[in-house]
């Protein structure tokens, strides 16, 4: 326990003297929190060469292999990857629910490997639970978060009223569609006040158009709100029209390929994808991967 | 709506000509009421001893209730514990499941052996009954819990008990409905037979009086109280199940004993 607080006050010190030498445009050795930092200012999530495997019987199979990457305060970025990449073992890493055999997490500068409750989080499933009022789903995780219980429920009825849902914030779940339902889950996480929002294939399960109507739904709300999320998907295109940067991750032992900045400008236009940039983005990123799939078996 | 009636009309109608056959059955054959009354005789002594089927009765529906808040109370308590201490569960339940199977007949003259002729016996015997159902149930429901959900709930970084609260409790309300619908109509069983053993009111005393006395239409009119009882019980505890679980979709196939 006394050890661990050390640790993590010495952690704040290295930042501290991390920012201090920003301030005096001195470049240190080139980490990857360094790269967050001039992306989008401070490092919101750090993850310094994570490695895990699992033991199937007496076989171990590697699924993170050296992983580094960083999200940046207010940035968004996406992990892009063939399924099975491990990109939702990464998240439980991330989320403090497993342990990685290797390597080092930090949210907001401090050390949080293995520690639990400091994401926000929605996952591919909206996960609401069904014995609450709609509101009172979003309340109660605002709750875990240390939200007071009264001004919780307020805001979350403020917001609902926000997004056009204001008027089922009492009734159970099951009465939305699967896109609102996704919408509600997407609200928790972005209210939840925790430093990063992981957002784990949140629109896989949806329709085509749904799923773009989501996408732009979800973009307006995120530049105006404009929170560190951390987003997985196996869709090039929903990477490319939502993302600031982009990790293309290779088939399990995962490594990231190539980091990618997206150029189209904010506020971004959800028709971006008519863009002859975007096509040929797209085909870059499509030939990345078969390649990286095609090395692999190598 | 229409669907609705037919479904009641169905069985009422069922049981309607059930007994017409008997009274006609009863008429045809002159089969003495001594063997078997006719239903309408059993309605006419029902009527002449209302009063004290009803006083016998309320002795059995409060001994009954002591042990459904009994079993309630221990099987809550007990399934929650379990559901926690995997160990307590390894230990106990072998212990529990072997109590299940003794005779209440073998059991009921031991109780009285170790505990005399008050309450206490009763309710131990009660409560042996009535445990069951709720406390298996809803160990069951326990540990139904939508994966999804206790994976979000650990992504978000929630404590054990608030995870409890949260999604297990709720979760299991279903599981323990079913366990205490069952434990409602065993409850009124028991009372009988806990009154049989030894009494000196309710209906399992009056039904032990009646029976040795070969009356055999007081102990019809017995039965009918003692299904009554046994109905009135899952009654309220559908009743109950309907009030609280409110949030499973209206829908035809979902809304209805989904757990059972």
């Amino acid at each position: 326990m006394n050890g661990r607080a050390k640790m993590e006050i010495m952690e704040e010190e290295m930042v501290g003297a991390g920012e201090t030498d920003i301030v005096n445009g001195r470049a240190d050795v080139e980490t990857a929190e360094e790269r967050g930092r001039t992306m989008g200012g401070r490092a919101k999530l750090e993850l310094v060469d994570i490695g895990k495997s699992y033991r199937r019987g007496k076989k171990r199979h590697p699924v993170l292999d050296g992983i580094s990457l960083t999200v940046g305060d207010g940035e968004f970025v996406t992990l892009l990857g063939p399924s099975g990449s491990g990109k939702s073992t990464l998240f439980r890493l991330i989320g403090g629910v497993e342990r990685p055999d290797a390597g080092r997490i930090f949210i907001d500068g401090a050390e949080t490997t293995g520690e639990r409750g400091r994401i926000s989080y929605m996952p591919q499933q909206a996960s609401l639970f069904p014995w609450m009022s709609v509101a009172g789903n979003i309340a109660s995780a605002l709750t875990t978060a240390g939200v007071d219980r009264r001004k919780a429920s307020g805001e979350a009825k403020e917001w609902l009223r926000r997004i056009g849902l204001g008027d089922v914030a009492d009734e159970y779940p099951h009465v939305l569609s699967g896109g609102m339902q996704q919408r509600v889950s997407f609200l928790r996480a972005l209210l939840m006040p925790r430093g990063v929002m992981c957002l784990d294939e949140p629109f896989a399960a949806l329709d085509a158009l749904t799923r773009a109507e989501m996408q732009a739904w979800l973009l307006r709300l995120w530049e105006a709100e404009r929170r560190s999320v951390l987003f997985v998907t196996h869709s090039i295109e929903e990477a490319l029209t939502l993302s600031d940067r982009i990790y293309v991750l290779s088939k399990a032992p995962a490594t990231v390929l190539r980091e990618i900045e997206v150029p189209f400008a904010r506020p971004r236009r959800s028709d971006v994808w008519k863009e002859p940039a975007f096509v040929a983005l797209k085909e870059d990123v499509m030939a990345l991967l078969q390649r990286g799939g095609a090395g692999d078996d190598l | 709506m229409d669907n609705k009636i037919g479904r009641l009309l169905l069985p009422v109608g069922t049981l309607i000509v059930v007994l017409g056959l008997w009274q006609l059955s009863v008429h045809v054959w002159q089969i003495k009421p001594f063997t078997l009354p006719s239903p309408l005789a059993i309605g006419e002594r029902i009527w002449e001893q209302r009063d004290r089927l009803l006083a016998q009765s309320g002795s059995t529906l409060r001994l009954a209730l002591k042990g459904i808040g009994l079993g309630i109370g221990l099987g809550v308590l007990s399934a929650i514990v379990f559901h926690l201490i995997p160990f307590v569960r390894a230990a106990l339940s072998p212990i529990i499941i072997i109590t299940q199977n003794i005779p209440l007949i073998a059991l009921g003259p031991l109780l009285i052996i170790w505990f005399g002729f008050g309450m206490t016996p009763k309710l131990v015997l009660l409560a042996l009954v009535c445990y069951f159902p709720i406390a298996w149930s809803m160990l069951a429901g326990l540990g139904q819990a939508e994966p999804h959900l206790r994976e979000y709930l650990s992504m978000i970084g929630t404590n054990r008990l608030t995870v409890l609260r949260r999604l297990e409790l709720p979760a299991s309300l279903p599981y323990f409905f079913s366990g205490l619908k069952i434990t409602a109509t065993y409850s009124i069983t028991a009372a009988i037979v806990a009154e049989w053993l030894g009494a000196s009111e309710g209906i399992g005393y009056y039904l032990v009086l009646k029976s040795k006395g070969y009356d055999t239409t007081s102990v019809f009119a017995a039965i009918v109280c003692i299904l009554a009882m046994a109905l009135l019980f899952y009654g309220v505890a559908a009743l109950l199940e309907r009030l609280v679980i409110r949030w499973r979709p209206a829908d035809r196939n979902g809304g209805r004993g989904a757990a059972s």
